[in-house]
């Protein structure tokens, strides 16, 4: 190439950018598709019918769901990075993900998402992600077994002279801080104080609870399932599979004390073929606050949406995390700390746990 | 017995020449080539490349006490499941190969039978039996033996019971081979020799069965090493064994250059595994049991 067709290019590509940064986000040519990893079932049809056939309409790009694990999700990305074949536009993660896998992803432009900014809490929109549902990591426990005297925090959860019976906890990808997490809270480590964690003391105090934990549990539908064969009495779990089970009419409730705030991201995968769709998605998942009412009510999770929690009544308000009793009760973990000490988090709860 | 002979093989003496026997395995190592060897090389590869050339990863899984105790864990899980397989499976195999008629079929029927059905299935099923307000529980409390549930899922000993279960066929086919290939006369010559039939199985039933012990024995205890569904799903993480471990590295982890480490090991074991088996026994007499 000679000298001045360098010059040529290096200013094409210096017009684009300035172009493109100009132009509304709108006014970008969207590709005619849009591929969403995140679990099937539930969450998968709930989405499909309230945000994914709509964005179809609205916007004429087909939204092509692939259900799939986090995990698996996870595992099939880091694969596609390999081979530099990328499949998936937007794929599910979590707030440490967010840190941790940060390399993994593509930078999101705030700016760019009108509808995140004006109808989302203030914190939806991360520079690697955007909020989809919150939840808490919570104590769900069996009515039948505590009729007097309920328990309602972690400290309760330890203590099994008052509340005896099997425990669960969970043993998924993000236990390794959920769990040391709980047991600092049930230590009387104050909720503002909790990060960085004191993880010698934490396990100390874990150690305490070990020998009344009977199941560690995998998966969302296992949780389910030990609360329904009343395989324990009392476990730590997602809000939305406690509320679930709830509603499935067994002997079970939920309380929202020191619940720690989980919430799934939306992320662009780095590399994705469809990144002006993906954009115009996650800003489009947010215009229509009515839609994530049903949505909400559906999957049992709460959107990020400020406007939607306004619409439903108090008391339906408080089965989710981020009616404003319950977001203040919440513990806010440190995602950029857990993302940072990921490692040293995961092999001292796996040589815990292994032992 | 009349031994059966195959023309095939034996056609007027001759043996097959190399080529037309090259040509005949050539689609099975094609297979095996493609969708075994390739991959599982490549896994070795990244093992010792990634992140840079380094054997640091198997180091890692030598040096970090988790990792060894994992695998110690695996080899103890597949020794106690190869142990119970034989207590239970020459009782059976040994009188199926005594049964005539209706009685012979009903017994291989009850052997192969489960084979047809997915491991995931019958762990399904025990794990419905361990639950803490499960059958046995509720018939241990039912009769008044006990007044509190015991602990029976997510045990050490639920693993292994359900890995019995779903690797006793491996265990009993082989030696029912064995002993169905020791002719009748033994037994007889041994009776008119004045053996008691205790001595006869012990001097005689027992010594020539062994290879078909053997080779059970191989077959389970190789396929328990792998073994990931039962382990994941009656087992705490307590009872983690390699193959959990491997996929934990390469969904939750990401660490593929550390899964391919393990992956290493585990076929460095079973690799030498058979080597040894095969050099203190020969493969033909293994497989086709006493010829």
């Amino acid at each position: 190439m000679s000298k001045n067709m360098w010059k040529l290019t290096a200013a094409a590509c210096a017009m684009t950018v300035v172009f493109s940064a100009t132009l509304p986000a709108a006014a970008q040519k969207l590709e005619d598709q849009v591929v969403i990893a995140t679990t099937g079932g539930l969450m998968g049809n709930t989405l499909a019918k309230h945000f994914y056939e709509p964005f179809n309409k609205a916007k004429n790009v087909e939204v092509v769901p692939v259900a799939i694990e986090v995990p698996d999700q996870w595992a099939r990305a880091k694969a596609m990075q390999r081979t530099g074949k990328i499949e998936f536009d937007i794929v599910t993660a979590t707030g440490p993900d967010l840190v941790g896998r940060a390399d993994m992803l593509e930078k999101i432009d705030c700016a760019k998402l009108p509808n995140v900014q004006k109808f989302g809490v203030s914190d939806a929109c991360q520079p690697y992600g955007v909020a989809r549902t919150t939840g808490g990591m919570l104590i769900t426990y069996n009515t039948e077994a505590f009729k007097e005297k309920a328990p309602k925090n972690w400290a309760d959860f330890w203590d099994v002279k008052q509340f005896p019976g099997p425990r669960g906890l969970p043993d998924t990808g993000d236990s390794d801080w959920w769990v040391p997490a709980a047991a600092l809270l049930a230590d009387g480590v104050k909720a503002d104080q909790l990060f960085p964690l004191d993880l010698n003391r934490a396990y100390k105090k874990l150690d305490q609870i070990r020998p009344n934990v009977s199941v560690w549990w995998k998966t969302g539908d296992q949780v389910q399932q030990i609360m329904r064969s009343r395989e324990v009495v009392m476990a730590m779990s997602y809000s939305g599979r406690a509320l679930a089970v709830v509603k499935e009419g067994v002997p079970a409730a939920l309380s929202w004390d020191q619940a720690i705030r989980d919430t799934g991201y939306m992320a662009i995968l780095k590399g994705a073929p469809d990144v002006n769709a993906a954009m115009a998605y996650l800003d489009f998942f947010y215009a229509n606050s009515e839609a994530h009412v049903p949505f909400m009510r559906a999957v049992n999770y709460a959107t990020a949406s400020k406007s939607a929690i306004e619409l439903m009544k108090p008391e339906e308000r408080n089965l989710y995390a981020t009616s404003p009793e319950n977001y203040e009760k919440l513990v806010k973990p440190d995602f950029a700390w857990i993302g940072e000490n990921r490692n040293a988090l995961r092999e001292r709860w796996m040589a815990w746990l292994t032992r | 017995m009349k031994p059966v002979r195959s023309d095939f093989w034996h056609s007027d003496g001759h043996r097959l020449s190399g080529l037309s026997t090259l040509f005949l395995l050539a689609p099975f190592f094609a297979v095996i080539a493609f969708v075994f060897i390739y991959p599982i090389v490549q896994l070795l590869v990244i093992s010792v490349t990634e992140p840079h050339p380094t054997l640091d990863n198997y180091a890692r899984v030598v040096g970090n006490p988790v990792y060894a105790r994992v695998l110690a864990r695996t080899l103890w899980t597949a020794t106690l499941v190869t142990a119970l397989s034989v207590i239970l499976g020459f009782p059976v195999a040994y009188y199926m190969s005594r049964a005539r008629g209706a009685v012979a079929a009903l017994v291989a029927v009850c052997v192969i039978l489960p084979l047809w059905s997915s491991v995931l299935v019958r762990t399904a099923a025990w794990s419905i039996l361990f639950q803490r307000n499960g059958l046995i529980n509720s018939a241990l409390m039912g009769l008044g033996l006990t007044s509190q549930p015991f602990k029976l899922l997510y045990t050490q000993s639920a693993v292994v019971i359900a890995m019995t279960h779903v690797l006793l066929p491996f265990m009993i086919l082989p030696i029912y081979g064995a002993l169905r290939s020791i002719p009748n006369d033994y037994t007889r010559a041994a009776a008119v020799l004045g053996a008691t039939r205790w001595r006869t199985f012990i001097e005689v039933i027992l010594p020539l069965s062994l290879p078909g012990v053997v080779s059970g024995s191989l077959l389970v205890f190789l396929t328990a090493l792998g073994f990931f569904i039962t382990p994941a799903l009656l087992g705490s993480p307590q009872e983690m064994m390699v193959s959990t471990l491997v996929s934990q590295q390469i969904r939750e982890v990401l660490d593929w250059p550390f899964a391919a480490a393990l992956v290493g090991v585990l076929t460095l074991f079973v690799t030498l595994l058979a080597v040894i088996f095969s050099k203190t026994l020969r493969f033909d007499r293994l497989m086709g049991a006493a010829s």
